[in-house]
Parts: C-alpha cells; sequence; structure tokens
C-alpha cells in the first residue's frame, strides 16, 4: 500500500460512520454541486437549456466518472493503478481492430474489450503481488507497457465509423422511458446503474467490509484469515474493467479511437475519487461522494467553459478546489482551530505525527 | 483525403480578379452588416504557429464585423477540444473554425454543432469531410512534398541517404506529407535512401534526442527531413550539436521564429510553410462568407488583400508552399 | 515497505550496502558493450558524451524527486514546475535580454516559493503529498500559460547556448555535466553525511518516532519540497540552455513526474521512504538514456520505447525490492 505521508491528517479523521453511505462528506459535496449547477444555471446563459440539454451535458465527463469507479476500489485498499489510461487507450483500441480487421460483431467486440481490461488489471495485480513492487510504481511501469501495446495496435490508420448502435452509447439518449424518453443519455444511465451496484458492493457487501478493511489494515486482515491478494486482484481487475468500459465508452462519443485517447482519464479520475472523500492510504470513503464528487467536478468543468473562461483557467480551479477541499476537511476534523493557528501550531510545535495504521 | 490543385485556369482568373479586389462583379461577397461571433480553436493554445493564426484572424475581424475568440485545450488533445466546441455549442457562436489533433474523433462534436446551425471551417489539419462546411488546406499534399524533398536534396544530393523525424505514428498530416515525400522520391529521386524513421512526439527535447541518435546511429545520413514544428528545431539543433553544420542537411513545417537561428548559420538551408497570418485572415473571411450562406460548395470568390481563391468540394487550397531560406526569412514575424 | 519499517533509523545512511550502484554500472557498461559489437559507432566518444548529456536535466529533476521520496513523500509538480521555469527563464532571456546569472536568480528563486508553497500543503495543511502535488501541478502548469500568453521560447541568447552546451573555460565537459556533479555530490552529502539528512531519512522511516526524537518534522518537509521544487526549475534552466527552446508542455509533456520517480527508485530508493540513494539516481537516469540510444542503433521499432522504459521499470525496481526483503 502506498502510505504517504501525514499521518496526522489520516489519524484526525474519524471512522466510525465510514459504513454509511453518506455523510458529513457527501453532503456537503452535494450542496456544492447544487451551487454549481444552479450558480452557472443562472449566470452562465447557455449551461440550462431545458432538462435535455442539461443531462446531455453529463455526456462530456462521465467517461471520468467510471474509471474513478473503479479507481475507488484499489484506492480503498491503499493502492493506486497509474495504468488506467493506458488499459482504456489499448483495450478500445484492440475491440475496435477486432471489429474493424477480423469481422468481430461490435457488441462481442466490445465484451472482449472489457475482458482485456479485467486481463491487463490482473497483470497489474501479478506485478504487485508476485513480484512484490509497490502500486505506484508496478501501474507506472505497465501503463508505459500498455501504452506501448496500444500505439503498437492502432497502425497508422486507428479505426473509426462505428455502427450507429454502438456510437449511441456516447451520445444517445434513452428511448423508452414513457415521459422521460429522449431525456436521460444512455452514458448517464449505465453510470447511475454502476454507481449504485458499485456502492452497494463497497457498503452493503461481505467483499466491501474486506475490501475496506484490507486497506485500512493489511496486517490485520491478512490475521483475521482474509485473502488478502485475492481481494487486491479483484480490485485491479475491476478497475481495468471499468478503465477499458470507460475506454469504448470514448470510442463510441468519438466514433473513433486513438491509442492516446485514454491519456486524460488519469489525473482527472484521482481527483474525482479523492474530492469524493476516499482516503488516498485506504480503508475510508464511499463511493457516493465520489459519484457526487464526478458530478461536481463534470458540471464545474463544464459551466466554466460554458460561462466564458478558457480551458487553462479551468484547470487551474480544479486544482485549487482539489487542495481547498482536502485542506477543510482536515481543518473540519480538527474542530475549531483555525487556519491560522493550525500552521503556527504546526510549524511550532506539531502534534506528534501517528504512524500509519498499517 | 481531398488533394487538389488550383488548375492554371483558376490562377488567370485569380489575376484578372484581383485587379479589382473589393468589388469583383464574381464570386462570393461577404455580408458585414450583422455583428457574427467566430472562435478559432487551435490543436492547443501556446504554440507560436497557431498563434500566427491567430494574429492574422485578429485583424482580419476588425473589417468583417466578427466578434473573434481565440480558444483552445492546454493539451493536444481531442477530449480538451471536444469540451471547447461544447462551450461554444452553448454559447451560440455563429462559426467555428478549427484545426484538429485528429479528423475522426472529433467529428461527432462538430455535427452537433452544424445541426445547432453552426458553420465549420476547419483550417490547417482537416476533420471528416461531414463535419464541416468548408476546408482550408495548407498547400496541397504533393506539393508540400515536394518541397520538402528539394529542399534538402538540393544540397545532400540525388544519391543521399535520408532520414525522416517526425511527431507520433499516427499524425493525419505529417503522414500525409510523408507519403507525398515518398512517392515524389520514388518519381524523381530513386536513388535516394529513408534509412530510419523516427518519432519526437512533437516535444522539442524528444525531438532532439531522436534526432543526436539518428545521426549517431546512421553517420552516412546526410538529410533529415522532419515535418513538424518540433522534429525540426529538434533535427536542426542536433546537427548543430554534433557540428555537422554544412554535411548535413535538413527540412521541415516550422515557423519562421522557431528556425530562424539555423536559417541564419546554414543548418536549414530552405524549410517550406505556408504564410501563417495570412492563412489566419483567410480563415475568418471564409468564417464571414460561411456565416452569410454566401459560399457555395464550388465556387471562386476575391479575398481583400489575400487574392482570389477556388473553392472545389468545400476544399479551399490557402497557397503554394512559401520556401523559407536565408534571403528572405526575415520578412517573416511569426 | 515492512523492510524499511523494520531497519533501525540508527542506521540512516543511504544504502551503501546494497550496491545498487555497482549494479547499475555494470547494467549501463554491459548493454553499451553489447550494443557497441553489434553497431561500433555507439562507443564513440561523441555519441557517450550525447547519452550523458541528455540524462542531464532528468539527473537533476530526480535528484529533488529523491530527497521528496526518502521522506516519505512524493512530488508530481516537478514537470510543470521545470516547464514554468524552463518558459519564464527562456522568454526573459528571449525578449528582455536577461543576462544568464540573472536568469538563475529567477529559476531559484521561482523553485523555491513555489517548492515551499507545496511543502506549507503537506506539513501545516495536512494534505497528503500526492493529492497536494497532484493539485499544484494544475496551478504551476497554469501559470505557465499565463506568462506565457500562448507564446514559446524559440532562441536563447549565446551565454545561455554556452552554458548549455559548452565547457567552461574550454574543459571538455559540458557545464550542464559538472552542473550535475555538483549537485549530485552536495545531494549525496546532504543526505548521507549531514544532521539535515538524517532527519530526513528518520522522517522518512517514521515520522512519529522522528516527532518523538526532538525533530522539527514539518519544517524538515518543508526544506524538503522546497529543496525538490529548486531543483526541478534548476532543471528547467539547464533545459533551455540545452534545448534553446521551451514550449507550454515542456516538462509535462515528457512526463518528466513519472520518469523522475522511475528513476529515483530504479536507482534503489525506497518508496515506503528511509532510505534513499542518491548516486543510484543518477546512475538510472543515464541508464535509460543509454537504453532509449541503444534502441535507435539497434533499429527497434519506435513504438516500442516506452515499453522499453516500462520493463526497465519493472525489472530494476523488482531487482531492489528482493534485496531490501531479503535484508529485513
Amino acid at each position: 500500500m502506498d502510505m504517504r505521508a501525514p499521518a496526522a491528517a489520516d489519524a484526525a479523521t474519524p471512522r466510525d460512520g465510514r459504513r454509511l453511505p453518506v455523510g458529513g462528506w457527501e453532503l456537503a459535496l452535494t450542496a456544492l454541486l447544487v451551487a454549481v449547477v444552479a450558480g452557472f444555471g443562472a449566470a452562465a446563459p447557455g449551461f440550462y437549456a431545458g432538462p435535455a440539454s442539461l443531462l446531455g451535458l453529463t455526456e462530456n465527463f462521465l467517461p471520468f466518472g467510471l474509471v474513478a469507479l473503479g479507481l475507488s476500489l484499489v484506492i480503498l485498499t491503499g493502492g493506486i493503478d497509474l495504468s488506467v489510461g493506458a488499459v482504456a487507450s489499448l483495450s478500445a483500441v484492440l475491440a475496435a481492430q477486432l471489429w474493424s480487421r477480423f469481422g468481430v460483431d461490435i457488441w462481442a467486440a466490445s465484451a472482449l474489450g472489457v475482458a482485456i481490461g479485467a486481463l491487463l488489471g490482473l497483470l497489474n495485480a501479478a506485478v504487485i503481488l508476485r513480484l512484490g513492487i509497490e502500486p505506484l510504481i508496478a501501474t507506472l511501469g505497465t501503463s508505459f507497457l500498455y501504452g506501448s501495446a496500444a500505439v503498437a495496435a492502432a497502425g497508422a490508420a486507428p479505426p473509426s465509423g462505428f455502427p450507429a448502435s454502438f456510437t449511441a452509447v456516447g451520445t444517445g439518449t434513452l428511448g423508452s422511458l414513457g415521459p422521460l424518453a429522449g431525456l436521460v443519455p444512455i452514458q448517464l444511465a449505465l453510470f447511475a446503474a454502476l454507481a449504485v451496484l458499485f456502492s452497494a458492493l463497497v457498503a452493503r457487501s461481505p467483499f466491501g467490509r474486506v475490501l475496506v478493511m484490507v486497506g485500512y489494515s493489511p496486517d490485520a486482515a491478512r490475521y483475521s484469515g482474509i485473502r488478502t491478494g485475492r481481494v487486491l486482484a479483484t480490485a485491479y481487475a475491476v478497475s481495468g474493467a471499468m478503465a477499458s468500459l470507460a475506454g469504448l465508452v470514448l470510442a463510441s462519443y468519438y466514433d473513433a479511437v486513438r491509442p492516446d485517447m485514454g491519456d486524460v482519464l488519469l489525473l482527472t479520475a484521482i481527483t474525482m475519487v479523492v474530492l469524493g472523500g476516499i482516503s488516498i492510504f485506504g480503508g475510508e470513503g464511499t463511493v457516493a461522494g465520489v459519484v457526487v464528487s464526478v458530478l461536481v467536478l463534470g458540471f464545474l468543468r463544464q459551466g466554466m467553459l460554458i460561462a466564458g473562461f478558457s480551458d487553462m483557467v479551468t484547470t487551474m480551479l480544479t486544482g485549487a478546489i482539489l487542495l481547498a477541499s482536502i485542506a477543510a476537511k482536515n481543518l473540519f476534523n480538527r474542530r475549531g482551530t483555525g487556519l491560522a493557528n493550525q500552521i503556527w501550531a504546526t510549524i511550532r510545535r506539531p502534534e506528534p505525527p501517528r504512524a500509519n495504521p498499517n | 483525403m481531398n488533394r487538389r490543385r488550383r488548375s492554371l485556369g483558376g490562377a488567370a482568373l485569380a489575376l484578372a480578379l484581383s485587379v479589382s479586389p473589393l468589388f469583383a462583379a464574381d464570386g462570393a461577397m461577404p455580408d458585414t452588416a450583422k455583428r457574427i461571433k467566430v472562435a478559432m480553436v487551435p490543436k492547443l493554445v501556446g504554440l507560436s504557429v497557431f498563434k500566427a493564426n491567430e494574429q492574422g484572424a485578429i485583424a482580419e475581424a476588425k473589417d468583417l464585423n466578427i466578434d473573434f475568440l481565440y480558444t483552445g485545450p492546454v493539451t493536444a488533445s481531442a477530449q480538451g477540444q471536444v469540451d471547447v466546441f461544447n462551450s461554444l455549442i452553448a454559447r451560440k457562436f455563429d462559426v467555428i473554425t478549427t484545426t484538429s489533433n485528429n479528423p475522426t474523433q472529433l467529428a461527432p462534436s462538430l455535427e452537433r454543432a452544424m445541426k445547432a446551425g453552426i458553420k465549420v471551417v476547419a483550417y490547417d489539419s482537416d476533420v471528416a469531410p461531414q463535419a464541416r462546411d468548408f476546408f482550408i488546406q495548407n498547400t496541397s499534399y504533393p506539393a508540400f512534398g515536394k518541397a520538402l524533398v528539394e529542399s534538402v536534396i538540393k544540397y545532400a544530393g540525388p544519391d543521399a541517404k535520408i532520414a525522416i523525424l517526425s511527431s507520433t505514428p499516427d499524425a493525419t498530416i505529417q503522414n500525409e506529407w510523408i507519403g507525398a515525400v515518398k512517392s515524389y522520391l520514388a518519381a524523381t529521386y530513386p536513388k535516394v535512401q529513408i534509412v530510419a524513421t523516427e518519432y519526437g512526439q512533437s516535444s522539442p527535447s524528444q525531438s532532439l534526442t531522436a534526432g543526436l541518435n539518428i545521426l549517431q546511429a546512421h553517420p552516412d545520413v546526410t538529410g533529415i527531413i522532419a515535418p513538424d514544428g518540433a522534429a525540426v528545431v529538434g533535427a536542426a539543433a542536433a546537427i548543430e550539436k554534433l557540428g555537422k553544420t554544412g554535411k548535413v542537411f535538413t527540412t521541415g513545417a516550422s515557423n519562421p521564429d522557431a528556425v530562424r537561428q539555423y536559417v541564419k548559420s546554414g543548418v536549414i538551408k530552405e524549410t517550406p510553410l505556408w504564410d501563417e497570418v495570412k492563412e489566419g485572415r483567410l480563415v475568418l473571411y471564409v468564417a464571414r462568407l460561411a456565416a452569410d450562406g454566401a459560399l457555395k460548395d464550388n465556387d471562386t470568390f476575391t479575398a481583400p488583400g489575400l487574392g482570389t481563391y477556388e473553392v472545389k468540394d468545400k476544399v479551399i487550397v490557402f497557397s503554394e508552399p512559401l520556401v523559407f531560406d536565408a534571403s528572405n526569412i526575415d520578412q517573416y514575424k511569426f | 515497505m515492512s523492510a524499511a519499517a523494520a531497519r533501525p533509523a540508527a542506521d540512516p545512511r543511504p544504502g551503501w550496502r546494497d550496491r545498487r550502484e555497482l549494479v547499475l554500472v555494470a547494467v549501463t557498461a554491459a548493454s553499451a558493450g553489447a550494443v557497441g559489437i553489434v553497431n561500433p559507432g555507439f562507443l564513440t566518444v561523441e555519441n557517450l558524451r550525447f547519452v550523458a548529456l541528455n540524462s542531464v536535466v532528468l539527473s537533476i529533476v530526480a535528484l529533488g524527486q529523491t530527497l521528496v521520496i526518502a521522506m516519505r513523500g512524493i512530488d508530481l509538480s516537478v514537470a510543470p514546475l521545470m516547464g514554468l521555469s524552463a518558459m519564464v527563464c527562456g522568454l526573459l532571456a528571449q525578449t528582455h535580454g536577461l543576462p544568464l546569472w540573472g536568469a538563475v536568480g529567477v529559476a531559484l528563486a521561482i523553485g523555491l516559493a513555489l517548492g515551499t508553497l507545496n511543502g506549507v500543503l503537506v506539513a501545516a495543511l495536512n494534505i497528503p503529498p500526492i493529492i497536494t502535488t497532484l493539485g499544484t501541478y494544475s496551478l504551476f502548469g497554469g501559470l505557465t500559460f499565463l506568462y506565457s500568453d500562448g507564446t514559446q521560447v524559440d532562441q536563447v541568447p549565446p551565454a545561455y547556448a554556452a552554458f548549455g552546451n559548452a565547457g567552461p573555460l574550454g574543459l571538455p565537459v559540458p557545464t550542464p555535466v559538472l552542473v550535475l556533479l555538483l549537485v549530485t555530490a552536495a545531494c549525496w552529502f546532504a543526505l548521507g553525511h549531514s544532521r539535515f539528512g538524517r532527519a530526513v531519512l528518520a522522517v522518512g522511516n517514521n515520522a512519529a518516532a522522528a516527532y518523538n526524537a526532538g525533530l522539527r518534522v514539518a519544517v524538515i518537509r518543508i526544506q524538503v519540497y522546497a529543496l525538490s521544487g529548486l531543483l526541478a526549475c534548476l532543471g528547467g534552466l539547464v533545459f533551455v540552455c540545452y534545448t534553446g527552446s521551451a514550449t507550454v508542455t515542456t516538462g509535462t509533456g515528457d512526463h518528466v513526474e513519472l520518469q523522475s520517480i522511475a528513476v529515483a527508485l530504479v536507482g534503489g530508493t525506497l518508496i515506503a521512504g528511509g532510505r534513499a540513494n542518491v548516486l543510484g539516481t543518477v546512475l538510472a537516469s543515464l541508464f535509460l538514456s543509454t537504453v532509449l540510444t541503444a534502441l535507435v542503433f539497434l533499429q527497434v521499432p519506435p513504438i516500442w520505447y516506452s515499453a522499453g522504459e516500462g520493463l526497465m521499470i519493472l525489472v530494476a525496481v523488482r531487482g531492489g525490492t528482493r534485496r531490501a526483503a531479503g535484508r529485513a
């Protein structure tokens, strides 16, 4: 597990609420989401042009959300998966080549693509567990390998022009929802279904309990008879599968594949997971928080761009919000100490930083 | 891909029309009564070549009653460009002009823009034909391929061993140019051998390293064709660092500012491009015509101060390659 | 990681005894020799000089990363910091004729200031390092855009170019290599032979114990991030002098943050902190440069270069992990 530093932050966070699907952090994020949507709706002409267009905006960022869901499991175990971008590219390129060169049905090719993603995730787990390499460096190494393979598989003219039924996944809406027909993007329905599934998996299932326990304290988990290797392998395989699903949704959205198409996913997806309240040290956080954080960051970016801010300003603000919210979370948990006191106290006489539980 | 040249007849027509540029009776004319909003979306903000387009566009926007916005992603990614397009659609721009990070991935988003009544003008690097109203091609691919070859082979000799240093293996426009280079070589200089093809990922440092490696691994190479802004700078710097100025020649596709020092020191004898500033002006002129609905798929028009252009199947070829050398490079600042 | 935790804090010296340096030297020499047999052009003085020169910028940045990792932190913001420094110094030189000594001052000032900001966010606001530097990655990258306003550095004054390529006072060794030697020596001394270094390793080994032993943990953290920022910006200055160019994607476009982490770990520094290998970092960077050049000499298709890099990371780090585990 990746136990990066300031242990005091970790130790100061209450852990008793972690079984509940929503807590203070999730509520705060939800309030932020309402503020973002209402604020841009009022202030940025073009942001809200009817419910269909508002929901349609989600098509532009939900692939990031799919990656974030899978990555959540890995980060809950205390690991990290830097290969998600390369996995997304490689599996989407391979699926597209199966369809275009070998005439495989696009849906069968997509299913194979997700299976390839899961396999690549298992390979990550094998490198971590069998070779005993830290997740950060293991997935960094494999991301170079997968990226190379994606470039090799794509060739000079990567496939494009998929069947309309396939591109509908990225840009179409559900047509048979009665009064809601034409309103809900297929991407949103897919994300919602998976979000519910992942939330239930983490918060309500035995697997979820084991997952969180491994992240909270691998040694304790091992001593209590949990086969931690199997849990980790599952988490990385799911992360790989979700990354490849995101790659396929992007392929559908763009109606084309490119070997570098997944590169943009990684940093934003990590930001979404962390802002969602999952501790980077593992063992703590909820999928519900990640889901709300995906919507907050997604709508914020779309809203800022529509309000006329440049990509650069939008990116900078995302970074600032990440820092400010995690800082606020840390301060909030310390009950009553002001920012200045905090800095002063830490510099002058730091609280004894406690060692990370694992 | 559309490969076309202006016919001789077109050139003659151009000459005839340019006599009375402002009120040419023939061809499409803009109607500048209504103020419109036009956006220019480069592959990424932060490269001088695109900035040069912006410079020309700003100048032209004033004359054409256009609210002009230059905006783009911070990384050269399709996702970044699509996000920007979507925001421009929501902001109800009249025209989106863009040079695409790749031709296929941008198509769905631009088709949505067209469905929303927005005119799309591609320039520099094309998008899929169904996703734009017009495409302004820098120069024809065969002409640019020929210019690239001539500007190296003239100095390296007709039986030289040369290398290619490109950006990435799947870069559309670079691959078109490399294809044109190869067919021109086969037809005109069959003895020239391409001994290596490397990629600099459009990164100055990786291009430099690739350039050094090519020259060290293939000491008999006397020419490097580097049809990418970063690649030609990397190749030129590598030649200079190895002290092979005058023995190895390189050429590419770079704005004059970036290669001025190498052209003056003789590492680069000639390097073709086109006038990016002027191209930016043409982009805005075509945007205005498109917004006014004044331009047909096959048409001619005369842009004041720019010349007369022929539209063939929605494609406008901007110019012949403009070859920079020591004698003319100081006339161009971009 | 349990290996690091189990190691007694009383022995904070960087891992001399695992002989990672010797392994790297041997592997680098062996690969260079093997390539030389296939293609003798590889072993010319000229080529080897460039193999070394091409590794300098990454080495300098990675030394800062080594310090941070030794303290059980991580610094993703080195890439945009390197780019920011290259852009600011390069543009000031190109358009305002800033003298070289001024550029050195500007680079170091930017690095110190923004590195300190990272340190304060980590140490005083308790934001985990990977999140802190992920956030500042976007912020510092944005500063480069703001400052450059969409332009790029195409040419630097002769003094800069000389600094980046030639040797001082007519020496045959290029200045960047000398700068790297100086920085390496300073880091080697600081980390292995000073109170500061012992403190850094102690914090990396066990922050609670270090605090209980009376170390000012927060101050040490801030200092180390400041140093990392400083070295990243020094790397940026050397970069712009050596290549004569800088764009908004300098640093981030080449993923210097990931490369610097990779060479630090390949060099024998433990990601769990508490042990660093300064010389190993520099040698790993040299090894990487050797491999990437060798692939061209061996005419390996370019699409597989990054796969080669990935394999190198996994194989080399695996070796390190095994040795460390064996010692525990």
